[in-house]
């Protein structure tokens, strides 16, 4: 069983230190909209999907690389939490 | 014939005036609605001041107001600027004061990331999408309009303004090698003849429905937005929230049903690589058009398969010509291609290469730097005679008029089929993802630090996106910088898309016999170079 609270931690150390920091963005909010400001770009995405399927162990579809998947945050750690229990 | 652009519009708004003409994150426009609004708009900017050839700038992600709004100034007589709206506020400042912005229109988010000074100097900003104000403030001396202020102008016609084909239309901002971006100038004839020229060849019609992937600060955007127009097309917009996501964005060109379709490469290989590019999906797909960067081959060949009924056609030109050269892809010739054509000169338009003897090439398999004369080329750079003067020159190769060619930087060959082929640049410009990037203006922005001594930005080739960028940075003595405080600063900057990927930190940079930076050595090191 995977611990939400460790989830969303790895996920925004990943996010800021990958590719905020580096466009000059120090802090992100969970519900903050990561394609929006192009804190991810269209690259990023499947490097942030990598990132995902190597830490936690799941399998994304590229169907699955969506939006609403991973629109923030909290949506990514939603998507892995319910990729896990499967 | 038209012969500025707002009579594209007004000629298929009279034809097709219940047609939809935009459509963008779930909310369209008929032709009627966009030719109304754009009236009101012009009129509402001419009553703040707008004259022919002052600059309004654009400044907001895309939305159907966005063709609004570029209707709009045209139609006040102004020139539009389209403004990166990712691009950092220190950029947008220098471009607002550039080109002398008379006004801005905005979003009240993006407003708010301006820095004050810079909103002082504008006469007006105009708020997209604010249905909450009701009337105009002033702060420091500066009109703030809601959208909504256009509902008390006139949508029947268009204020009266003298314009010629030779007027600007719109100032496009690219990367400057001196460490500034520089604004080409296109006129209402530089657009049209691109415009007229695409509608010959790929024969748009009322039925096609046109993506719009590209940025609107971008020139591909030029084709879908007018070409749409012309033809009375359908246009769809491409918003962040499509163009991420593969799986999202082959769904929208099949709901949509796109026909015909222009991006960079680099878009395409994404969707060949994470979606299902499929031909029954996309069975009204007929046309894919691809500039702005070098399509690899082994992608481009997967997607002639993929998708066996479109026709691919790779379009070249730098911002100041639009597009000069086209080739269309010829599949059975494909497999045996190690490279790609640039093609031939576009109809309207003369393409030569001139080799290092100054001599016009002739024969199959010479070489020479491309030049471009004809009606698309930019006037020049706005406020910049001098780097004007550098690119914009009289043609030598014909003595009996005065007559201006503009020569592209990009060496290219002849090939014995009578095509040409892009082999480089003579300069240190480089493309990602279809983003022209002039390696000065990081190193300029690196520089600008005041702990960097020195500063060399690497162009890495890349796959997909064409080029990664890396840095190489030596600080001054005894101060320890990270590269992620260098990646944030430089983040204040230059766009996102320029900021080095890798940051390589060393005490000195390695240098030449000449004791100039050794490029040479830099780009072709693997392991980080260290030198004492």
């Amino acid at each position: 069983m995977i611990e939400s609270a460790a989830v969303k931690d790895q996920i925004r150390e990943y996010v800021l230190e990958e590719f905020a920091k580096t466009k000059g963005i120090n802090q992100i909010t969970d519900q903050e909209v990561l394609t929006k400001n192009g804190i991810i770009d269209s690259m990023g995405i499947f490097r942030l999907v990598a990132f995902l399927e190597e830490t936690f162990n799941v399998r994304i579809g590229d169907e699955e690389i969506t939006h609403d998947n991973l629109e923030s945050i909290d949506a990514i750690e939603k998507l892995v939490i319910s990729k896990a229990k499967k | 014939m038209a012969y500025i652009l707002q009579q594209l519009l007004q000629e298929s708004a009279a034809r097709y005036p219940e047609k939809l003409a935009v459509w963008a994150r779930g909310r369209s426009l008929t032709y009627r609605e966009l030719e109304g609004r754009s009236n009101q708009l012009a009129h509402l900017l001419q009553q703040r001041g707008v004259r022919k050839g002052d600059r309004v700038g654009l400044y907001f992600p895309k939305c159907v107001e966005s063709v609004i709004v570029m209707l709009g100034i045209v139609k006040a007589g102004g020139v539009y600027v389209p403004l990166d709206p990712q691009a950092p506020a220190e950029r947008i400042g220098y471009i607002i004061g550039n080109c002398g912005i008379h006004g801005l229109v905005t979003r009240a988010d993006k407003r708010r990331g301006l820095e004050q000074a810079m909103l002082d100097s504008l006469e007006f900003t105009l708020l997209v999408g604010d249905d909450n104000g009701e009337a105009p403030q002033i702060s420091n001396g500066s009109a703030v309009i809601p959208w909504t202020m256009l509902g008390e102008y006139p949508a029947s016609s268009a204020p009266a303004v003298t314009l010629t084909e030779t007027d600007l239309a719109y100032i496009l901002y690219t990367s400057g090698s001196t460490g500034r971006p520089k604004g080409v100038m296109l006129t209402h004839q530089n657009a049209l003849t691109f415009v007229e020229w695409c509608a010959e060849k790929f024969q748009i019609t009322s039925d096609d429905h046109l993506s719009n992937h590209a940025p609107l600060h971008f020139d591909l955007s030029v084709f879908d937005v007018y070409n749409t127009l012309e033809a009375g097309a359908s246009l769809y917009m491409v918003t962040e929230d499509l163009a991420l996501f593969p799986s999202k964005l082959t769904a929208f060109m099949e709901a949509q049903e796109i026909t015909v379709w222009y991006s960079v490469p680099s878009a395409l290989t994404l969707l060949l690589l994470h979606a299902d590019l499929n031909a029954e999906k996309l069975k009204r797909l007929r046309t894919i058009l691809f500039a702005g960067e070098v399509f690899p081959m082994k992608y481009l060949r997967q997607l002639a398969d993929r998708l066996p009924h479109a026709d691919l056609y790779n379009l070249y030109g730098p911002t100041e010509t639009n597009v000069c050269t086209y080739y269309r892809v010829e599949r059975e010739r494909l497999a045996g291609m190690d490279k790609l054509p640039i093609g031939i000169a576009c109809e309207n338009t003369e393409v030569f290469a001139v080799n290092d003897q100054d001599e016009i090439v002739t024969q199959p398999g010479g070489t020479g730097e491309l030049y471009v004369r004809g009606p698309a080329v930019t006037c020049g750079y706005w406020a910049d005679a001098e780097k004007t003067m550098k690119i914009v020159v009289p043609n030598r190769f014909q003595p009996n008029f005065e007559e201006k060619m503009y020569c592209t930087g990009d060496l290219v060959q002849l090939g014995e089929d009578g095509n040409y082929y892009f082999l480089g640049r003579r300069d240190s410009m480089v493309k990602s993802r279809g983003y022209r990037i002039e390696l000065g203006e990081i190193e300029s922005a690196l520089l600008s630090h005041p702990s960097v001594k020195e500063a060399v930005a690497i162009a890495v080739p890349d796959d997909i996106v064409g080029s990664r960028i890396k840095a190489v940075v030596a600080s001054h003595d005894g101060i320890c910088l990270a590269p992620v405080e260098l990646q944030r600063f430089c983040g204040t900057r230059i766009p996102k898309y320029m900021i080095p990927e890798v940051i390589e930190l060393c005490v000195e940079l390695p240098k030449t016999s000449t004791g100039k930076i050794d490029r040479v050595k830099l780009a072709s090191a693997k392991e980080p170079v260290s030198v004492r």
